[in-house]
């Protein structure tokens, strides 16, 4: 890959692979992650977790601990709710037709999982704080428990939540049409049931906090390892009864996080409430185990498809019970609506229906995770896809042209309310399929199985739905920039998205090089500053080129505007006949030109000269809201919340060994559009990320409990997550169809994969073992399920 | 407490630690340099990678005693004195990092590997961040971007060692 050196003169930063602005200081080791920072007199904490899965918390003993050496403060759940309130949720489930629970940062009374937190010890180094949690005594009194969402949704299950009627957070029907009359009328009617496995985001640098309380003017200062500082802010205000005013969060530069860090956390309050508390600085770093807790998705799907003779889908049916653990205030509750909504993803299908029940059990709760539930909805209806295909004896590639939505049919209204912004479905297969050289594939395919070898071929489509706004939430679907030039032409650009490791900071920076006309290597991006940026909602969604590109650009403009007035004036023409371009404003008659930093100076300090009658301020605030966001309920009820759909086709090649049931990746293609691309090495960096994360789930990870609820799979050596040496070269091809809503027609990238790569490998696996007739029910396809797949497929 | 001496990024450092404090916790609280991460102390993410004696190791599986009298490269010592060293620039200019979290062990096992092996093939380089785990770019662009530190530097002629 070629690489733009900063401010080229005469090429154009947007659509440019610019190197990531922040190589410098990572590749030295200078980034400043969270547990890099240390405030003077800083103290460790540590916390205390429940080892049963729910329980009656009878008596916490901190007498030993609170005597052990070092310790300045041992913290029980009945001590921290006498000075905190209950945590906020991120999106509250009462407001969206689900029941609230109340989550503190220690429980109180009882605990609902195994590794609730149920105390906490401040000591002056970690070790002791580590030495003094494990003298902490809980004498509990065990409830029965349940960990299966099945079973939680039993008449006679154990109850988490004393107060609700059962154990359901959120049940919902979406879609329209008339499904039973569709599906009575199908000449291939398919049901079957699948199971996505619960997995993890578990980036590489865990969680982490450290909060410093000041008693003498009553302020707080957080730094954290997270993606949305302002959220985080009205979160700790609210719990801690504190201003927001009195609160400043900073974040640290984040070790990737993939939704984990996302706030919502019991931690975030804990140790803030701690350094009050102490009167010192508190810093609290996750281990490897406890940042194992946090699940990504954990789902049942019992659907019926049907079809027609020719290929034509013609009814979806799905049952969704979703097993979101216990209660948290992050939005890990939220994302199995996305997975109903989703469906049918980006094919024409009239009738669908889905029913969602999101299900309370006493594992840990789930936390936001890439793919936000859509990567669910793509696993079951590209393996809905293929059932229908293999029922038919038809291609699957061609029963997916046969129902994609046509090119020309956008925007298209889903049977499930989304309206899909734009779109060249066809084209990506094509793509996809060319790369793969299907056609030799297949014929190579048939010739290995004649040899007794096991190659498989496997499609999925995904749609991902981006830059959501959920109605009165502070899930947002706009953001804001500020855009401030100093007087020698410096520029800084704060902004309220955040980046966890992904580099919208340099796509940032060159939108504003572009918009401005200033070379990048002026431009400095800060972000994750409550104190400095202006309220914005952080990283979420695929949204920070979107929304933060987009803000960006219009402050921009705005400071350009102004340097025009004045440059005009200097060069003595109109200012309909300036151009600002690579630092200088030039008239475009003559070419003469001016320094762009000394028509800054002239705005600044000939306010009463040349620059009179401009408002002497080189600076620009402006929020972005892009186009095709509703929230107006249809006639049907539905809204709106994604202003546009990045999209994708799959292909993945495997070899099956139905001796050891070792599926090896042989090969992995992927047809890529998200629109615009402001810098293609970036979305690239996205788009491999997230298919590893999904080949991942595909295959080896898979969060394990015992029967008690203790989690088993708590480090990398069970826990598998893919390493080099798993995966094939992974080939990207782009397709650019612009978003007619978007500032520059971009639509987002960074979740496209996860539930892709998971069915595409799923449907690779199937087509492998065909001769054997499996059916692949089930991620993670590790050997030993493969082998009982066809264990099940030969006594059947 | 015992105290003992360490050659880190040619510095010489004298320090004192508890018996049982790991190297990576040495290096990070005692001698001061915070490039070097912790991802699990399980020895299983290679994120505290650095070079004992050229060797590259996973710090959080070695105890500061043990290392007494060694010399230590960290992230910190990989560049020269005012340039990135070609491993760090091939990282920079062929996207081998995002988060960069993981990127002290990548750029170590990287820099050991090409020390040792100056025109390594997929499989060897495979092997060799093998132990490492990326959860952001999956793995493509570390792979191309150690390819890329090869092939520059046998153009350069310039040997590996040189900066440190
Ligand atoms: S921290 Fe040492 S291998 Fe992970
Ligand atoms: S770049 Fe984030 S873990 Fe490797």
């Amino acid at each position: 890959m070629t690489v733009t050196t900063s401010g080229k003169a005469g090429v154009r930063a947007i659509g440019s692979p610019v190197r990531k602005a922040d190589g410098p200081a990572l590749l030295t080791g200078r980034g400043r992650f969270l547990d890099d920072y240390s405030l003077p007199g800083t103290r460790h904490a540590v916390v205390v977790r429940s080892e049963l899965a729910h329980a009656r918390i009878v008596d916490v003993d901190v007498r030993a601990a609170a005597a052990s050496p070092g310790v300045v403060l041992v913290l029980t759940g009945e001590e921290a709710a006498a000075h905190a309130g209950p945590i906020p949720h991120f999106i509250e489930p009462a407001a969206r037709g689900g029941r609230h629970a109340d989550v503190r940062c220690l429980a109180t009374g009882k605990v609902v999982y195994a590794g609730e937190p149920v105390a906490a010890v401040v000591a002056g180094t970690r070790r002791e704080a580590e030495a003094a949690a494990a003298l902490v005594r809980v004498e509990y009194e065990r409830l029965p428990h349940v960990l299966d969402a099945d079973a939680a949704l039993e008449q006679d299950a154990p109850r988490l939540y004393e107060e609700w009627p059962d154990n359901v957070i959120l049940h919902n029907h979406y879609g329209t049409g008339d499904v039973d009359a569709a599906l009575a009328g199908a000449d291939l009617v398919v049901s079957d049931t699948i199971r996505i496995s619960r997995t993890t985001t578990a980036p590489i640098e865990p969680r982490g906090y450290l909060a410093s309380w000041d008693d003498l003017d009553g302020t707080l200062t957080v730094y954290g390892s997270l993606q949305n500082p302002h959220q985080l802010r009205w979160m700790l205000a609210t719990s801690l009864g504190l201003d927001e005013t009195a609160i400043r969060v900073i974040t640290a530069r984040v070790g990737g996080s993939f939704g984990l860090k996302m706030q919502g956390h019991p931690e975030e309050t804990l140790v803030c409430l701690l350094s009050k508390l102490t009167g010192a600085p508190v810093k609290w770093i996750e281990d490897r185990r406890e940042c194992f807790m946090a699940g990504a998705r954990e789902q049942v799907h019992r659907f019926t498809i049907g079809a027609m003779r020719d290929g034509r889908i013609v009814a979806v049916r799905d049952r969704i019970v979703a097993n979101t653990g216990a209660v948290s205030a992050q939005a890990g509750w939220a994302m199995p609506n996305m997975s109903a909504t989703t469906l049918a993803s980006g094919y024409t299908v009239p009738n669908v229906r889905a029913e969602l029940h999101v299900v309370v059990t006493n594992k840990p709760p789930l936390n936001a995770a890439r793919g936000f539930g859509k990567d669910s909805a793509h696993f079951v209806m590209e393996r809905m896809v293929d059932l229908v295909a293999r029922g038919l004896g038809a291609d699957p590639a061609e029963v997916r042209r046969k129902n994609f939505i046509p090119p020309d049919r956008f925007p298209y209204r889903t049977a499930t309310g989304l309206n899909i912004d734009s779109g060249d479905y066809p084209g990506l297969l094509d793509k996809a399929l060319r790369v793969l050289d299907y056609d030799a594939l297949r014929l190579r395919q048939a010739e290995l199985r004649a040899a007794g070898r096991h190659l498989g071929i496997g499609l999925a489509f995904e749609l991902t739905p981006e830059s959501a706004d959920g109605p009165g939430s502070f899930v947002s679907g706009f953001d804001v920039t500020t855009v401030r030039m100093t007087m020698t032409g410096g520029v800084t650009v704060y902004t309220g998205v955040t980046s966890p490791g992904g580099g919208n900071d340099t796509g940032i920076a060159q939108i504003v090089s572009d918009e401005l006309g200033v070379p990048l290597s002026w431009i400095t991006v800060v972000q994750g500053d409550t104190e400095r940026c202006p309220s914005g909602f952080g990283n979420f969604s695929g949204r920070s080129m979107v929304v933060g590109g987009g803000s960006a650009a219009l402050a921009a403009r705005d400071v350009r505007a102004k340097l025009a007035v004045v440059g005009a004036r200097m060069l003595d023409v109109p200012v309909d006949e300036v151009k600002v371009a690579d630092g200088r404003l030039r008239a475009t008659g003559d070419g003469r030109s001016v320094p762009v930093p000394e028509v800054a100076a002239a705005v600044l300090t000939r306010a009463f000269a040349i620059a009179n009658d401009v408002e002497p301020v080189l600076e620009a605030t402006r929020a972005y809201k892009p186009g095709n966001i509703d929230h107006v309920p249809d006639e049907r009820g539905r809204i709106q919340p994604y202003p546009t759909y990045s999209n994708c086709l799959h292909a993945a090649v495997v070899e099956v060994d139905p001796e050891t049931g070792v599926t090896k990746l042989v090969d992995f293609v992927m047809a890529h559009d998200c629109g615009v691309i402001i810098n293609p090495a970036l979305v690239e960096g996205q788009a491999h990320g997230a298919i590893v994360m999904g080949l991942g789930a595909a295959l080896s990870e898979r969060l394990t409990y015992d029967a008690d609820g203790r989690l088993t799979s708590d480090r990398f050596k069970t826990y598998l997550m893919p390493r080099a040496g798993d995966l094939p070269t992974i080939r990207l091809e782009h397709q650019v169809t612009p978003s007619p809503f978007t500032m520059y027609g971009n639509k987002g990238a960074g979740e496209a994969g996860v539930g892709g790569a998971q069915a595409a490998v799923a449907n690779a696996v199937e087509d492998a073992l065909a001769p054997f007739g499996v059916t692949v029910r089930e991620v993670p396809l590790s050997p030993p399920a493969v082998l009982a797949l066809i264990d099940e497929a030969r006594t059947r | 407490m015992n105290r003992i001496r360490l050659v880190v990024n040619g510095r010489e450092r004298e320090i004192e630690v508890e018996a049982c404090k790991l190297l990576v916790h040495a290096v990070r609280e005692d001698v001061g340099l915070t490039g070097t991460h912790v991802g699990c102390l399980t020895g299983d993410c290679g994120a505290c990678t650095v070079l004992v004696d050229g060797a590259s190791v996973k710090s959080c599986s070695v105890l500061a005693v043990q290392a007494d009298g060694a010399e230590i490269t960290t992230i910190e010592g990989v560049a020269g004195d005012d340039e990135l060293h070609p491993v760090q620039r091939a990282f920079w200019d062929e996207f081998g990092f995002q988060c960069g979290y993981c990127l002290p062990g990548m750029l170590l096992t990287a820099r050991e590997l090409l020390d040792r092996m100056p025109d390594p093939d997929d499989d060897a380089i495979v092997q060799a961040i093998n132990g490492n785990l990326c959860r952001c770019t999956g793995y493509g662009s570390i792979l191309r971007s150690i390819r890329c530190a090869a092939t520059r530097m046998a153009a350069s002629g310039e040997p590996a060692e040189e900066a440190s």
